[in-house]
């Protein structure tokens, strides 16, 4: 028996972001997925939102566990496996991001899925929201696609993995998700951006 | 006033008409006017009134580098209105003068102030006599300053920002010299911003025939993929580090490598009446010709030092204005004296000897003393300065690796361009991006010959201004000197000379050359006062960014906004304080259940085969021993001895213990354990899951049935006993259940996944209906704990407080075998427990009902303090007011009376030592 099992939201209970509140306000709708209540869409201009402005979604239901013998993973790269990315943190210490499944692929793992909460932030203008809370360099030649950069967030500890060229994950604890999304609404707002479901997301990283 | 016909290079869009207010007066301007050259053009020519003397002070620099012309823009004070452009309806005021910008009733300063107003005149004038000294403060705190701030808060609030911006080179000055070296940078691969304080790049080209190449070099610029900042200003240089400020967004930007482009600052010339409307320097001149089609004067006088004059004389001439005399001091004549009430209507001019005097009639006086290089960034960054006594300022003289000058402000003004090229190529090539430049050819310095300004001209004609934002004059220099104030840098604080809104720009040159008159030394050994940020004037509010206030909510928090709680900060978390009725919640607890949320708590997992070995070392009682499913309470000490947290330790495995700490010592407590698991290099693994876990603590009599309706658990006390620690599913989710109380009542703390709070808190109030459960919050939680008293770490403890001191003997376990933090130094502590002078904390009640404030005195029998209290409350439970204090160990026995002061009360108060609550813990245990 796993002397840590009780870490794992695998119960029957609903699971919720601690964003849930705030994208029900600005209009998600919710879908229960894999355990989640999940915020899968808002409105009709996300597609467009994600291609010329700036989206964020809330992606706190991704698995993330906390491995301590990182192996050879590059420490600053991420490695995309078995729907996850693996992300060294310190030298005895990697996360493990994505797909609920990636469980079954690791050993010896302290499930920290709901102690980091998770926002996707995509689309062009996605660099600028960064840029009003957080000083860590993200510009191409520093943090390349698959870059993943541990560093403060709008004044807390974060990490923050470039997924693609103009998509951004950011994980932050999980506390302080009603504080981070009031940020980035904040920043992408005065932007043009606005927040955008999963499943959007998903369109667009399939479109490109 | 007409226009000139359009300029080659203008700024103007003669086709557009844009409308605005002036005091209230409507004034028509065009499209791409700045304020000031659009009320220029409709005559105005007192812009602003000075500082000090309220004297009239008009149109200068127009390039944003003087104070004269600072006037508020719908209500947002120290606007410069040479720089900010038009829009339509916007409503300009004038700063600094009362009631009206034509009859200003503090312009009696000027008349009859003088005696009055030398030099720190606040400190002597108006120190006689003493009780007067609110009334004069009231006074002078009302005529000094620069404008008002607007009366309402909402309206003073603007939306402003931070932008960070990493860059391989940051360019700071965008004329020709700033725009090619960003250019050179770029094309090596470079990623480049540019920063320039303009509003379009080009400096001084844009009005002195080079438009066309600086407006086509900024394409080539942007083109290149140069991020390029206009309106921007670099405030100053912080480690590699520099801020440019750009209307509501502060940029911070961190370059690789720093060029300074920063050109340079033409200087005014000292002589009487040098501050008279009308009174310009020939770069504005020059400005209002090329870009805003006007001619600043109908007859001109020019005294310059330099060919900048000359060009200034020769674009007038092709405005059309008169220029009825040129002064060139390299010919030796300057300016003594401008004449004029409201404005310039003769000048003086001369020998710096006196000699061959003459006066000439006319509007405007053009001077240039010469120009100073815009070394204060540089220098902020590293860079070193030095006299260069043949041009008669200070120029750079060392730069330290990872900055660059190029253009005038490294003295190459007569070939920007090539000296931009190069710092360009050289910054890029730093950084491995394309070929090294060749080095320099040609002469060193072909820059035509300069005459060095005289210190001051037409001295004992009338106030000579040194410098014009303080309304600092010649005499003031003078003075200073004469009342010990010797150096530039205390001449500075004393004087307020270079501390006003340009910032040294206009006035510190003139400032030393007086100080070197005044006390017969050299320019170079009295040097420069210290370069500080911000470079340029900047508000508060772009300074402050958005306010970001990272507070920590536990998942359950939308809970307890729907119940009505009042939520107040506990350390970076948002906690329910209560929901109302503190002792009816605590109450609650007693008799049948309550419910409290305490997710705040810290959370860690420390495993590995040496983990329990780790705890042992970290904490002065044992954790090896613990069995799997037992919990320990443990008081984390310092390296001294002293108290640092609290909390309990659950053994979950032979490997695996589960911590708790305090609320506010979690992310300490985390640091203390990496730091010392970085040092040991044990084989201990830890994960901090603070914020992945929700905690609730339900406890009362009813405690025990509302459990066992939640979880398949047998919750009997036999087999879940006190100090037990179980896995379990809680609500239908998996759940770490502790049986521990804090708050004197059998009690579990439920600890589970953040993403389940809402549910398992509201299935537990569901549950716990039909037995009267209460949701308690944070006060009656210390309602509660005090009555057991239980120690607050921080509240009842101080960086003094020992285990041995804090009652708590019984957790040091000097007889472990290993070593522990802190052993040594609570070796020493057990050895003075009850000595002379050692305090103890301990519990008391007081009969008369009055609660003492938290850090009241404990008296001795003399009245002298002797200790404090640190927890007082009132408990309905138990019928009267307890509290905890700090006393003389000879004092914490039974009974032992003692006295409280608190303000003007004197308190009688009871020792107690042992828990106000069930003191032999059999309710806990039950």
């Amino acid at each position: 028996v796993n002397a840590l099992d009780f870490l794992e939201p695998s119960g029957a209970a609903v699971a919720r972001s601690p964003m849930e509140g705030q994208a029900i306000a600005a209009g998600a709708r919710m879908e229960l997925r894999d355990g989640w209540n999940v915020a899968v869409a808002y409105d009709d201009a996300e597609g467009e939102r994600l291609r010329t402005s700036v989206g964020w979604a809330d992606v706190s239901h991704l698995a993330k566990l906390e491995i301590q013998r990182p192996g050879d993973l590059e420490p600053g790269l991420a490695t995309r496996a078995h729907g996850a990315w693996w992300c060294r943190v310190t030298r005895d210490r990697a996360l493990v991001i994505g797909d609920p499944a990636v469980r079954e692929q690791v050993e010896d793992a302290v499930d920290v899925t709901t102690a980091l909460a998770a926002l996707t932030i995509a689309g062009p203008l996605a660099r600028e929201v960064f840029a009003r809370f957080c000083a860590l360099d993200l510009r191409p030649q520093s943090t390349p696609v698959r870059g993943f950069r541990p560093g403060s967030v709008a004044r807390t500890p974060g990490y923050v993995l470039r997924e693609d060229a103009d998509r951004f994950l950011m994980l932050f604890g999980s506390a302080l998700g009603e504080y981070l999304w009031t940020v980035v609404a904040d920043a992408a707002g005065s932007l043009g951006g606005g927040p955008v479901g999963v499943d959007a997301l998903e369109r667009e990283a399939a479109r490109a | 006033m007409t226009r000139l016909p359009a300029q080659p290079g203008e700024r103007l869009d003669r086709s557009t008409s844009v409308g605005f207010t002036f005091d209230g007066k409507p004034v028509e301007a065009l499209a791409g006017d700045t304020i000031a050259s659009a009320l220029y053009a409709a005559g105005q020519r007192t812009f602003s009134r000075s500082f000090k003397y309220h004297r009239r002070r008009g149109l200068l620099c127009c390039a944003g580098q003087c104070p004269n012309c600072l006037v508020a823009v719908d209500g947002a004070p120290g606007v410069r209105a040479c720089t900010e452009p038009v829009r339509e309806g916007m409503k300009v005021e004038h700063l600094n003068a009362t009631p009206s910008l034509e009859r200003d009733v503090m312009a009696v300063t000027d008349a009859v102030g003088g005696p009055f107003t030398p030099p720190g005149f606040y400190y002597k004038t108006f120190i006689r006599p003493r009780r007067l000294w609110p009334l004069y403060e009231k006074l002078l705190r009302n005529v000094a300053g620069l404008g008002r701030l607007r009366a309402a808060q909402d309206e003073r609030e603007w939306r402003t920002e931070y932008r960070r911006r990493h860059a391989d080179v940051l360019v700071v000055g965008g004329g020709l010299a700033g725009l090619v070296a960003a250019i050179a940078a770029a094309r090596a691969g470079a990623d480049v911003v540019l920063a320039d304080e303009g509003p379009e790049p080009g400096g001084r080209a844009l009005a002195g025939g080079g438009h066309e190449r600086a407006r086509d070099l900024a394409e080539q610029a942007r083109a290149a993929g140069v991020e390029v900042l206009t309106s921007a200003s670099a405030l100053g240089s912080f480690d590699g580090l520099v801020p440019v400020w750009q209307a509501s967004t502060l940029h911070q930007v961190r370059a690789r490598r720093l060029v300074f482009a920063t050109g340079d600052v033409e200087q005014p010339l000292v002589f009487a009446g040098n501050d008279l409307p009308g009174v310009m320097l020939s770069g504005g001149v020059r400005r209002l010709i090329a870009l805003y089609g006007i001619a600043p004067g109908t007859r001109a006088v020019v005294a310059t030092t330099s060919d900048r004059g000359l060009e200034a004389a020769d674009a007038l001439r092709a405005a059309g204005v008169e220029v009825v005399a040129v002064a060139d001091l390299r010919e030796g004549r300057t300016v003594l004296e401008a004449e004029g009430r409201k404005h310039v209507s003769a000048a003086v001019l001369g020998g710096l000897d006196g000699a061959d005097e003459r006066r000439v009639e006319c509007d405007l006086i053009v001077m240039s003393g010469g120009a100073a290089p815009a070394t204060s960034l540089v220098a902020q960054a590293g860079g070193r300065t030095a006299y260069d006594e043949g041009r008669g300022h200070f120029a750079i003289a060392e730069l330290p690796d990872d900055v660059l000058a190029a253009g005038a402000v490294a003295g190459h003004g007569d070939d920007p361009e090539r000296s931009g090229e190069r710092a360009g190529a050289l910054a890029a090539h730093a950084l491995g991006l394309g070929e090294a430049p060749p080095p320099p050819d040609g002469p060193a310095d072909r820059r035509a010959p300069e005459a060095v300004p005289p210190a001051v001209a037409g001295a004992g004609r009338g106030k000579c201004f040194a410098c014009l934002c303080e309304d600092v004059t010649a005499k003031d220099i003078h003075l200073s000197v004469d009342e010990g104030y010797d150096s530039i840098e205390l001449s500075k604080r004393y004087t307020t000379a270079t501390m006003g809104p340009c910032q040294g720009r206009m006035c510190q040159l003139p400032a030393i050359r007086l100080m070197a008159q005044e006390t017969g030394q050299d320019l170079a050994s009295i040097g420069t006062t210290t370069a500080r940020p911000p470079w340029s004037a900047v508000p508060l509010g772009a300074l402050a960014g958005r306010p970001l206030d990272p507070a920590k909510r536990s998942s359950i928090h939308p809970r307890h906004r729907e119940l009505g709680a009042r939520v107040m900060w506990a350390g970076d978390w948002r906690r329910a304080y209560d929901y109302g009725d503190p002792q009816a919640e605590a109450l609650a607890v007693h008799e049948s259940a309550g419910l409290i949320d305490v997710s705040t708590l810290g959370k860690l997992i420390v495993r590995g085969p040496q983990a329990g070995e780790f705890l042992d070392r970290l904490y002065p009682n044992r954790f090896a021993n613990l069995k799997p499913g037992r919990i320990r309470y443990g008081v984390l000490t310092s390296d001294a001895g002293r108290i640092m947290d609290d909390g309990t330790i659950c053994r979950l495995d032979d490997e695996t213990f589960y911590v708790t700490t305090t609320s506010s010592g979690a992310g300490a407590v985390e640091q203390w354990f990496s730091w010392w698991l970085a040092d040991w290099r044990m084989e201990v693994a830890l994960t901090d899951v603070t914020q992945g876990l929700a905690a609730v603590n339900l406890a009362g009599p009813r405690a025990r049935e509302i459990m066992g309706r939640l979880t398949d658990l047998d919750c009997s006390n036999e087999t879940f006993a006190y100090l037990d620690g179980k896995r379990a599913q809680v609500a239908g989710v998996p759940a770490l259940v502790l049986r521990i109380g804090f708050v004197g009542e059998v009690g579990y703390e439920i600890h589970f996944p953040a993403a389940y709070g809402q549910d398992v808190w509201d299935a537990i109030l569901e549950t716990g209906a039909d037995h009267a459960i209460r949701p308690f919050g944070l006060e009656p939680q210390r309602i509660l704990r005090l009555q057991k008293m239980h120690i607050l770490v921080g509240q009842d403890t101080d960086s003094e407080s020992t285990p041995f001191g804090a009652a708590m003997p019984w957790i040091v376990k000097l007889d472990k075998d290993e070593d522990f933090i802190g052993k040594w130094a609570l070796e020493h502590a057990a050895e003075r427990v009850g000595g002379h002078g050692s305090l103890a904390l301990v519990g008391f009640t007081l009969p008369d009902g009055d609660v003492p404030t938290e850090g009241a005195a404990v008296l001795a029998g003399r009245g002298e303090p002797i200790g404090q209290v640190t927890s007082a409350r009132h408990s309905r439970q138990l019928g009267q007011v307890i509290g905890m204090a700090w006393v003389p160990a000879e004092m914490a026995n039974d009974g032992t009376a003692i006295t409280i002061s608190d303000e003007s009360r004197r308190l009688r108060a009871e020792v107690l030592t042992r828990p106000f609550y069930d003191p032999d813990g059999e309710v806990l245990r039950s």
